[in-house]
Parts: structure tokens; C-alpha cells; sequence
């Protein structure tokens, strides 16, 4: 046990003496995770239309559009502003639309008279405008239809001066609106469309950076488990993996030593990654321990199965293109470049059983869904079987290498 | 302290060690005598349990290689061929991972890497990182990472290749130190100056095979009294050996057309007779050499090449 832990300290040594490949390997996930929040822009609340409202009517009806927009239940923020401060504004780029309701609004919709409703929108914006338009052409096609239906009324609310109705007023529209309901009866009921709206319980859909962040984790881990296990042509290169095989050790040992350091510098990148998740993406902390230990398994599978095919090649040079072709391909089908959700099903299916999209795969619902003890077990036969295999291989493997 | 008795390597259809038998004593320094290629680093290399013989075995302490391996190793420091450091690690650290892959720990293996360090002359670089060091430096760095766990004994694969002057007087002191302190020293090398002067036995061996064995003076006395002249030209073979053979006291011991080698009891005064001879044989000669009885004559006598060769 003690040579395993100087091994391990040893390869850890080293490691740290050369701090820029730490540092890039723990920058990884840092820098993807940052980008991935800004674009993601997960950081405040989603954003809301501010709609600048311009009422040259000053009427009952023109009253009630602002009100009317904000009981659709829209992300919009109506501000009352006067003509020129509001063309300002939306000059400056300080707001998503300008809505201009002109003077003779109500009895446009009254239909005593004709009116054109005014909509600035801003082009910097992409989505928030549109959305803003197709709420108004809502309102302004329920604006027509109140008029064919209840144009009475309308107008008898317009005709008033001002001051709130008599109760005999406000009776007679009742009554007037009543009837007019009853004859629409015969139309209106039954209803010709029955829609039936069923929500499923579900987990909350997950944004851009939450879905890359696992990937890029795993990217790294690829990364590491390639230098670290090119380590043993390092060694051999350098005469000290002979001297090594000589000394009174067992070459599991080395081989153990070897992985408790890769697992080590994994483990640092995974602390890091994960705090970014929780403070980028508001991933609970009490998920993080379960989330490092299956970080740290994985790692360490793929440091041994690198490790293993490394011995195999002819040369370094050879071992180097060996691991390169091989964790290019596993990055991309195990959705280090691609969430599995952006890939076509085959895709997505066939990278689910490579081992570092078994890592991914589980490590998301470790993080942000629910993982089952069968998922589980499934992720730690299905790596932790080859990886086992590949362990016992190397140690195999390890004295007639040391000695080609 | 170290026997070995019949071992045999073969690579396939390459016999590298062929058949080697001998023993080395506590505190004595036992030289491996050959040109590259004769089978020394690969003796080293079975010795050590990094090579599994053919045949044969090979004891170390009494406990044999293969099937006591660990207990072998225990006995033994090994200083490879090339140097075998961590050269992103300092001196001091190399020492105490080499001390501590033999079982050195705490107190004990930081007051070993101290006095390691202050032995080969490192005290004041131990911080540095190997990297930085000399050819010389490392290479004394490389002996003490073998004598880190004080072994019973250490094997020294041509611990001087490349060494410049000064650091190959001072490794060859620190062999006779350990020497001295009860460690029996495996010694190759293709340097028969330095076989001479540090080797208590010597074993001479060419193409896997062990050619003489013995003491200084017991492997002299196998060449006899007789100098060895080395003459270059241009000859005609056949015609000189020929021309040489009726000479009283002359033995031929290689013949090319660029080159004769003779062996010959007090050959300063033959040599009027060896030269009329050649010159009978229409030999052109260019260069000649004289040299007193010594490993090298044992080694052309023996093989009819040169070391060096």
C-alpha cells in the first residue's frame, strides 16, 4: 500500500511541475462552462418586452388596451411615456416596442370613425418585437370582433361623458350584451371544438450550458486519461519504468499508483466543473458528492482502458495517434461536442453505451434528474467491467512492454 | 552472494547468453568484460528479474530470481545503462522515491537520501530539478538512486558510458566505497582500463559467451609472457602467414590484408626477423604496435578481434 500511494505521489509530483497542461486540463470545462452560461444566459430572469405606450386617446377603451396586454399573461412591461421621450428611447435602444394609440382610438372601435393603431418595434431585438406584434394583431382582431358583437354597447360606453354609468346604464348594456349572447347560442353551443388540455408532470426542459456542461467534463477527463496514460512510454522512454520493474514491487502497484494520481488531477477538474455547474446552472449542492464519486469512477475506467491500448502500440508516436484516433470519435458520439439530445437517435443511442457517454448520460441525472439504482448498475458493470479487464491486461502486459 | 550457473537466453533463434556460469563474493566487484553485443547488459538484465532466462539459474542472496523474485530484489540496487531518472523531479526526490520503491521510509529514508546526496557530491543541488543538471551529474544522480536502499548488490550496466573525466573518477571511487562497505559489485563494461583497475575478478565475454574468467593476474598469465604487435599495411594474407610460421616463438593471431596480429615472447627483439619476413611476402607495411600483455591481448587471443571492434 505504501509504494502505491508514492507512486501515486510521484506521478502527482510530476504533474504539478509542469502547472500549464494542469491548467489547461482544469481550464477545460471552466472556460466551455463560462461560454456555454453566456450564451445561455442563464444567469437572470428570462427576459421581458418593455413596450413604450404612447395613448393620444385618453379614453375609456384606449384605457383598457394596456390593461388588456397585461392580462394575456405575456413577459411585457407596458410604461406610459409621452411621443418624443418614447421615440428617444427606442432611438437609445431602451425598449422592445413603441405603441401609438391615436386620438379617436375608441370610436374607431366603436365604429363611428377610423383609427391606425402605431407599432415601432426595435430591430436590434430579435424575438421579443414579434412577440410583441402578434399580441397586438390578437387584441386588434378582438377589437374587430367586439365591435361586430357588441357594437351597441360599445358605443353607448362611448357616447357617455366621461363620468361613471347610471346603474339604469349599466343594466341596459347587461341586458343588451345577454341577448345578444342568447341569439349566438344556437352558433356557439355546443362547441364545435372540444380541446382538452392535459399537462404531464415533468422535470423542468434543460437549457444549453446545463445539457453541455456533462459532456464537456467528460471531454476533459478524455483529455487527462489521454496524458496521463501515455505516461508509461514516458517511462519507459526515460528507463525508469525497467528500473521500476525491477525493484522489489509488484508492476499493479506502479499500475495502481498510476491511476490513484490520474484520478486525482480528474478529480480537481471535477471539482471545478461542478461548482461551475452549481453556480452557473443552480445545481443543487447535495448532488455534487454523488456526482464526483461517478466522476472519479469514470475517469479512472477511462485512464486504464487508455493505458491498456497504449501498451499495445509499437511506439510512442504510434501510442500517441492510437489514443488520438480513438478519443476524437468517443468525444463526438458521447456527446462531448454534441448534447446526445442534439444528435439523431441512432447517434445518441450508440453513444449512450461508449463508456464516457455512459458517464455523460448518468452524470446528467446525477445532476439534474433522477438517476435508478438499475441505471446505475447498468453504468458501473458497463464501465466497470472493461475497465477492470483493461487493468488486469496492462498489469499482464506491463514487464514484456517494459523489456520490447 | 550472487551465483549463476548455466543461464541461457535466447530471443527466438538470437542466443544472447549462452551458457554463463559464475559467482560473485560479498564486497567484491565483479567485471563484465565485453565489446557491445556480447550479452552483458542482458546478463545484468536476468540477474536483475527483469528478464526471465532461458535455462539456468541465478541466485541472488540465496534466493533464486524466478521463483523468490521479490526476495531477490530486495538485495539488489541495479544503475541502468542509461540514465533512468525523473528528470521533472529534483535529485532529492528521485532519491526518496527509489528508497521508497525498496521499502525505505521516514527518518530512515530521509537521512539515506542526505547522506546519498552529500556521497556523490549533490548536497547543495538536491532541490534542483534534474533537468538542469549535467551529463555528469545526473550520471552520479543515476548511481545514487541504485545505492539509495544500501543493497547487498549492485548491478552497474556500464556506469561510465559518457562520463566525462572528472565524474568518472568520482563514480569509480563511489564503486570501490560500496565495495568496501560489504556490497558485491557487478561490474560491466567495455573499458578494459577500467576493468583493470577497479575489478577484483573479471569474466571476458564475446557473442553470449563467457570466454575467461579469474583474476587480474590469473587471466594475464593465460596470454603467457608474450607482446602483442599489431602491424597495418597492405599484405597478402596467405603469403604472410606463410612467411610467419617458420619464425621461432611466433604466433599468428589474425591475418587481413589491412592488418596482421602476432603474439610473441620479448617481440622488440623480433621484430628485425618478423618484418624481413613479411618483406619476403611482398608485405607493405605502415604502422606498427607493441603492446604488453594485457586484457586486450587475452581478448584478441581469445577471439581474434579487438574490444573495441
Amino acid at each position: 500500500m505504501q509504494f502505491i500511494r508514492i507512486a501515486a505521489l510521484k506521478d502527482l509530483r510530476r504533474r504539478l511541475s509542469d502547472p500549464a497542461a494542469l491548467a489547461i486540463w482544469i481550464g477545460i470545462p471552466v472556460v466551455l462552462a463560462g461560454m456555454l452560461s453566456f450564451i445561455s444566459n442563464t444567469g437572470g430572469t428570462p427576459p421581458r418586452a418593455r413596450i413604450l405606450l404612447v395613448d393620444q386617446d385618453k379614453t375609456a377603451l384606449s384605457g383598457l388596451l394596456p390593461a388588456a396586454v397585461r392580462q394575456v399573461n405575456a413577459p411585457f412591461d407596458i410604461e406610459d411615456v409621452a411621443l418624443d421621450a418614447g421615440r428617444k428611447r427606442m432611438d437609445d435602444g431602451d425598449a422592445t416596442a413603441l405603441l401609438v394609440i391615436p386620438a379617436g382610438f375608441q370610436n374607431a372601435v366603436a365604429g363611428t370613425g377610423s383609427a391606425e393603431l402605431k407599432l415601432i418595434i426595435n430591430p436590434a431585438q430579435q424575438v421579443l418585437p414579434a412577440m410583441v406584434r402578434q399580441a397586438m394583431e390578437v387584441l386588434v382582431e378582438s377589437a374587430f370582433y367586439s365591435q361586430r358583437l357588441f357594437g351597441g354597447p360599445i358605443r353607448k360606453i362611448a357616447a357617455g361623458t366621461g363620468a361613471p354609468p347610471s346603474a339604469a346604464d349599466v343594466a341596459s348594456i347587461a341586458v343588451e350584451i345577454n341577448q345578444q349572447m342568447a341569439a349566438l347560442q344556437g352558433v356557439l353551443l355546443p362547441p364545435v371544438i372540444n380541446l382538452t388540455v392535459k399537462r404531464e408532470a415533468s422535470a423542468p426542459p434543460l437549457n444549453f450550458g446545463q445539457l453541455f456542461l456533462p459532456g464537456m467534463l467528460f471531454m476533459s477527463f478524455l483529455f487527462i486519461a489521454q496524458g496521463m496514460s501515455i505516461d508509461v512510454w514516458d517511462e519507459k522512454r526515460e528507463g525508469t519504468l525497467q528500473r521500476l520493474l525491477a525493484a522489489p514491487q509488484s508492476a499493479g502497484q506502479l499500475l495502481l499508483g498510476k491511476l490513484i494520481a490520474g484520478i486525482g488531477v480528474t478529480t480537481v477538474v471535477s471539482v471545478v466543473g461542478l461548482l461551475a455547474a452549481v453556480f452557473w446552472f443552480g445545481v443543487a449542492p447535495s448532488r455534487l458528492p454523488a456526482a464526483l464519486l461517478w466522476c472519479a469512477f469514470v475517469s479512472g475506467a477511462l485512464i486504464e482502458l487508455l493505458t491498456f491500448l497504449n501498451l499495445f502500440a509499437s511506439s510512442q508516436r504510434g501510442a500517441e495517434l492510437l489514443s488520438s484516433v480513438l478519443v476524437f470519435p468517443l468525444m463526438m458520439l458521447g456527446g462531448s461536442f454534441f448534447p446526445f439530445e442534439a444528435m439523431p437517435a441512432w447517434m445518441a443511442a450508440a453513444g449512450r453505451w461508449t463508456p464516457n457517454g455512459l458517464g455523460v448520460a448518468t452524470l446528467k441525472e446525477l445532476l439534474y434528474g433522477n438517476v435508478s439504482v438499475t441505471a446505475l448498475g447498468i453504468g458501473v458493470l458497463g464501465i466497470g467491467i472493461p475497465a477492470t479487464l483493461a487493468f488486469v491486461g496492462a498489469w499482464r502486459r506491463l514487464r514484456s512492454f517494459a523489456n520490447a | 552472494m550472487i551465483n549463476i550457473q548455466g543461464l541461457r537466453k535466447h530471443y527466438g533463434e538470437l542466443i544472447a547468453v549462452n551458457d554463463i556460469s559464475f559467482t560473485a563474493d560479498e564486497g567484491q566487484i565483479f567485471g563484465l568484460l565485453g565489446p557491445n553485443g556480447a550479452g552483458k547488459t542482458t546478463t545484468i538484465g536476468c540477474i536483475s528479474g527483469l528478464l526471465r532466462p532461458t535455462s539456468g539459474r541465478v541466485t541472488v542472496g540465496g534466493h533464486d530470481v524466478v521463483a523468490e523474485a521479490q526476495d531477490a530484489r530486495r538485495q539488489l540496487g541495479i544503475v541502468p545503462q542509461e540514465l533512468a531518472l525523473y528528470s521533472d523531479l529534483s535529485a532529492a526526490a528521485n532519491l526518496e522515491f527509489w528508497g521508497a520503491a525498496y521499502g525505505l521510509s521516514g527518518t530512515t529514508l530521509r537521512k539515506r537520501v542526505a547522506d546519498v546526496l552529500d556521497l556523490i557530491g549533490l548536497a547543495d543541488r538536491g532541490r534542483d530539478r534534474t533537468s538542469t543538471f549535467s551529463g555528469g551529474m545526473k550520471r552520479r544522480l543515476n548511481f545514487g538512486c541504485g545505492i539509495v536502499h544500501s543493497p547487498r548488490v549492485l548491478l552497474l550496466d556500464e556506469p561510465t558510458a559518457g562520463v566525462d573525466p572528472q565524474s568518472r573518477v568520482k563514480l569509480l571511487d563511489l564503486v570501490r566505497e560500496q565495495a568496501r562497505t560489504g556490497t558485491t559489485v557487478v561490474y560491466t563494461t567495455h573499458y578494459m582500463e577500467e576493468a583493470q583497475e577497479l575489478c577484483d575478478r573479471i569474466a571476458i565475454v564475446d557473442k553470449g559467451k563467457l570466454l575467461a574468467i579469474g583474476t587480474l593476474d590469473e587471466l594475464r598469465r593465460l596470454v603467457g609472457e608474450k607482446d602483442l604487435v599489431r602491424l597495418a599495411g597492405r599484405f597478402d594474407a596467405a603469403a604472410a602467414a606463410r612467411s610467419l610460421e617458420g619464425l621461432d616463438g611466433v604466433e599468428v593471431l589474425t591475418v587481413a590484408s589491412d592488418s596482421i596480429t602476432i603474439a610473441a615472447a620479448a617481440a622488440s627483439r623480433k621484430l628485425p626477423a618478423i618484418f624481413a619476413a613479411l618483406a619476403s611476402a611482398g608485405a607493405d607495411i605502415q604502422e606498427t604496435t607493441l603492446s604488453v600483455p594485457s586484457l586486450e591481448s587475452l581478448f584478441i587471443t581469445l577471439t581474434g578481434r579487438e574490444l573495441r571492434e
